[in-house]
């Protein structure tokens, strides 16, 4: 490990030796300082685009913003005399920086609301519009920015020192270690599963305590923030900053570098940075074609290399990585085996679960759940049956604030959650699965099981960016405690497995450490042996039991009879969104109301 | 009054160019969950092609709208087969985005290195003096956007609506896989359906080469200002495109008098993030309960 560690630290040196190797300012500072502040810009939007999986088209007018803050707070009169700008400040570059990565974030913050609400081309729009005003504004305002005309800057100096030239990588070359370093820290992170899940399935996201407008906001304005970054930078790499740079032509050529390099991959940002700054220059011969050869290559990189160049690199590396992952899986088991895993953070005292009260949900003018009245006693499984469309799901929606229901009260260990979002039911406590899989689909098993204990994080942003040994602590418990959990549910040969790459019935499991992971006090089962074989049916029955036997208060639906009269205390059954019995299982077994709305009058095979 | 009704004119007419522009988006989106990012370029393409045949050939403006017409066909068909089916094989959600874009790109840069660079006057075939009635003075070419665009959007909507393969569309727009099970080819449909947008865009180049010029960059904007419109109108909604265009033709034009040709975009652009705010499908757009 320590070895690695110095190899990596000698890498990242080599990059300033290039100045004494190459004794060329064009390719140091024309192409490689470009690189640089281009992978960054890239970097930037992966954590939009490759994280929280929006499409930006709009990047440049971020990095737009950065440039001409940093150009309008540094320009100088001298240099442009003959411009109609009324206003210096003359600021020095390292004090107009913060200030553009200021303005930047704000910017961001402004656009992470309509991307709320908004998705796919709806959101994109938004983003091009978003940029074309802010081009707009760059070209109009002259008496800031000297219109089309552009600013004119005086060469970088630092402390009186030249860092114009070659020296201006001894300048940026940080930075990029730094945006690196932040943005691998953050993704890797729960922040960064938080994304990821929210990318996947934005219910599934806040079941386990995601709120998505903290998570999104953020995202938007870390990435808008870095963009600025860059842009600053930019404004200094020909010392000169005018507004067509920053056309949505721009914009589009970043987010093909990014898929081009590859999505969530630090590699594939700069090689993607590097085909963008590099790609003229090598077909210079053929220069009327080139754009012709770089749509074609586009198409190829799309449909036979998914990932992107980066993809390739990863293939090599995943050779290596069935080795490490079972070194990391014995080195978890052995962590795990000290879990706890149902602590009573959660548990309530004396109260029932669950009380349900004249509960009503229309859907237009039908009636899904119709003044349901129940009560989930604790520490108990209460199934729920009922035809399909008697508005079993629908109560499940309704008790976790997916929907809001029409009329009726629900209560939480004694305590209304009436009006509480959803992320936050399932910080009080609730938790559940889906009858649709809702896994997030390109993480580990153990990852999903991760993003389940969620609320267990507390290290802050800070903390995460730059890794603090608190952040590095928390991670470390926490992927031995998600380790515990898919001990629990027998999936631990799987915890390295992408969820999509799971069978059916593992993948149920999964869904059911996700929820458990989160520490819940009342446990939703959304018809958890759906398309299971028996043999998958006896061990979710045998886990219900055990985590009864936890502690935790379990919600049942199911069609499989068997199974909901085998391991329910107490039944309720729905017909048409009304409650038409409940209690014991044999008591439902026998009820002449059940057999005939819902069994049929015909001879059923209850045992 | 009489400049107002006479921006009040080319506004409309701007607004109907990028109505129809708009629709092509709509259209396929419908069927496929996607549309082409470059559908400005494939306008340029016609206008393009309009000017050789009929400028610089000479040849008969009716013959010259057919040769259009193909050739709008045969884009769309390769548009479809080198960029669509593989994105829409791939799963991901920005394959599309990115393919259309290059063929775009591609489109583009053919047309610059084996066309021309500069651009071109197309004169309109009903002549440049404008029709006074009143002292205001109307451009010909801009009635016939106006009656074009409206033909067009109201007979691909009626034949949604009253034939059986229009409702064949209409019902892969709505659910793929039933469809798919009642016997529709859903791929057929939806060849079908970018073949349909190509054309439309491609005699949309045509009809507005008139009241700009003729080059290789006349359709970026005016493709992702088209795209602005689909999405005010909502995505998913036939006639909600002659609303969006008229939105952003009309301030397009007031703003460019009133207030300065710089900002002429801008309110557009405003009231597009504003109606999302508020309307996420768009004003016409049907907002769906996600099932869980």
């Amino acid at each position: 490990m320590k070895t690695k560690k110095i190899i990596y630290g000698i890498l990242l040196l080599i990059p300033l030796c290039l100045p004494q190797v190459i004794d060329n300012q064009y390719y140091i500072q024309g192409v490689f300082c470009r690189i640089i502040i281009y992978a960054m810009l890239v970097a930037s939007l992966d954590l939009i685009v490759g994280y929280i999986g929006d499409v930006s088209i709009g990047h440049a007018g971020f990095f737009a913003i950065g440039a001409y803050t940093v150009g309008i707070l540094t320009a100088t009169q001298d240099l442009n005399s003959d411009s109609t700008m009324s206003w210096f400040p003359h600021l020095s570059f390292f004090s107009a920086l913060p200030i553009g990565i200021l303005l930047t974030a704000i910017a961001g913050f402004v656009l992470g609301f309509p991307a709320l609400r908004l998705s796919g081309p709806y959101l994109a729009v938004v983003t091009i519009a978003y940029g074309m005003l802010i081009y707009t504004f760059i070209n109009e305002q002259e008496a800031f920015t000297n219109g089309t005309k552009g600013i004119s800057l005086e060469p970088l100096q630092v402390f009186g020192i030249k860092c114009s030239g070659s020296n201006f990588l001894y300048v940026v070359y940080p930075f990029l270690v730094l945006v690196m370093f932040v943005v691998r820290n953050l993704t890797k992170s729960y922040w960064g599963r938080a994304f990821e899940a929210i990318k996947y399935s934005e219910v599934a996201a806040s079941m386990c305590g995601i709120s998505k407008s903290y998570y999104k906001i953020w995202a938007f304005v870390i990435s808008a923030g870095i963009a600025g970054l860059a842009g600053g930078f930019f404004s200094q790499l020909d010392a000169y900053v005018a507004p067509n740079t920053f056309s949505y032509n721009f914009s589009v050529e970043f987010l093909i570098a990014l898929i081009v390099g590859g999505v969530q991959s630090i590699l594939g940002n700069i090689l993607g940075a590097s085909v963008m700054v590099i790609f003229p220059d090598l077909f210079s011969n053929f220069n009327d074609y080139r754009l012709i050869i770089f749509g074609l290559s586009l198409l190829m990189v799309l449909f036979f290399m998914p990932k992107g160049l980066a993809g390739f690199v990863n293939l090599v590396k995943k050779r290596f990585a069935t080795k490490q992952d079972s070194h990391h899986a014995e080195a978890l088991s052995k962590k795990a085996a000290e879990v706890v895993l149902f602590d009573y953070t959660n548990a309530k005292e004396n109260h029932t679960a669950v009380q349900i009260t004249d509960l009503t949900m229309r859907f237009g003018g039908l009636v899904a759940v119709n003044e349901l009245n129940m009560s989930i006693k604790k520490g108990t499984v209460h199934g729920l049956i009922g035809p399909n469309g008697s508005g079993k799901s629908t109560t499940v929606n309704l008790l976790t604030g997916i929907y809001a229901p029409a009329g009726g009260a629900v209560s939480l260990f004694g305590q209304s959650i009436a009006g509480q979002s959803t992320y936050k039911r399932a910080k009080l406590g609730i938790a559940r699965t889906f009858q649709n899989l809702q896994l997030f689909s390109d993480m580990t098993a153990l990852q999903n099981v991760m993003v389940g204990m969620h609320n267990s994080f507390q290290a802050n942003l800070a903390a995460v960016c730059f890794n603090l040994p608190n952040a590095q602590r928390e991670e470390k418990r926490a992927e031995a405690r998600a380790f515990a959990w898919l001990q629990f549910v027998g999936l631990q040969e799987s915890a390295f497995t992408e969820a999509k790459n799971l069978s059916y019935g593992q993948a149920r499991l999964l869904e059911i450490a996700r929820a458990l992971a989160s520490n819940p006090a009342l446990l939703l089962l959304d018809e958890p042996a759906a398309g299971l074989t028996a043999g998958e049916i006896e061990k979710i029955n045998v886990l219900i039991r055990k985590i009864k036997d936890s502690g935790v208060s379990v919600l049942l639906i199911e069609h499989h009879m068997d199974m909901v009269m085998a391991v329910s205390d107490e039944v309720t059954v729905l017909d048409f969104g009304k409650k038409i019995a409940e209690g014991t299982p044999a008591q439902i077994q026998n009820n002449p109301a059940v057999i005939t709305a819902y069994l049929g009058t015909h001879e059923t095979s209850f045992h | 009054m009489e400049q107002f009704i006479q921006l009040l004119i080319g506004g409309i007419a701007q607004g109907m160019i990028y109505a129809l522009v708009a629709f092509g988006y709509n259209i396929t989106f419908s069927t496929s969950r996607s549309f082409n990012f470059s559908h400005g370029n494939f306008l340029m393409l016609g206008g393009v092609v309009g000017l050789i045949l009929y400028i610089n050939n000479q040849i008969p403006f009716l013959a010259m709208v057919l040769a259009v017409v193909l050739v709008g066909l045969l884009m769309g068909l390769i548009l479809y087969k080198t960029s669509i089916e593989p994105s829409l094989k791939s799963k991901s959600n920005y394959a599309w985005i990115l393919a259309t874009l290059a063929f775009g790109i591609i489109l583009k840069n053919m047309v610059e290195v084996f066309w021309s660079t500069d651009d071109f006057r197309f004169d309109s075939p009903l002549g440049n003096a404008p029709i006074r009635v009143m002292d205001v003075g109307v451009l010909p070419q801009e009635i016939l956007i106006i009656v074009v665009a409206l033909c067009i959007v109201v007979a691909v909507e009626s034949f949604k609506k009253y034939t059986i393969f229009g409702k064949a569309i209409v019902a892969v727009s709505e659910d793929k896989n039933t469809a798919s099970l009642m016997g529709i080819n859903q791929q057929f449909v939806i060849l079908f359906s970018f073949l349909l947008s190509s054309v439309i865009a491609c005699l949309a180049g045509i009809l507005v080469a008139p009241i700009t010029m003729v080059g290789a960059t006349m359709g970026t904007v005016l493709g992702v200002k088209a795209y602005a419109v689909s999405i005010i109108g909502g995505l998913e909604s036939g006639y909600g495109v002659l609303l969006g265009g008229l939105i952003i033709g009309l301030s397009e034009a007031f703003t460019a008098r009133y207030i300065s040709t710089g900002y002429k975009d801008a309110p557009g652009f405003l009231i597009l993030i504003l109606v999302l705010l508020f309307l996420p499908s768009g004003i016409f757009g049907k907002t769906v309960i996600k099932k869980v």
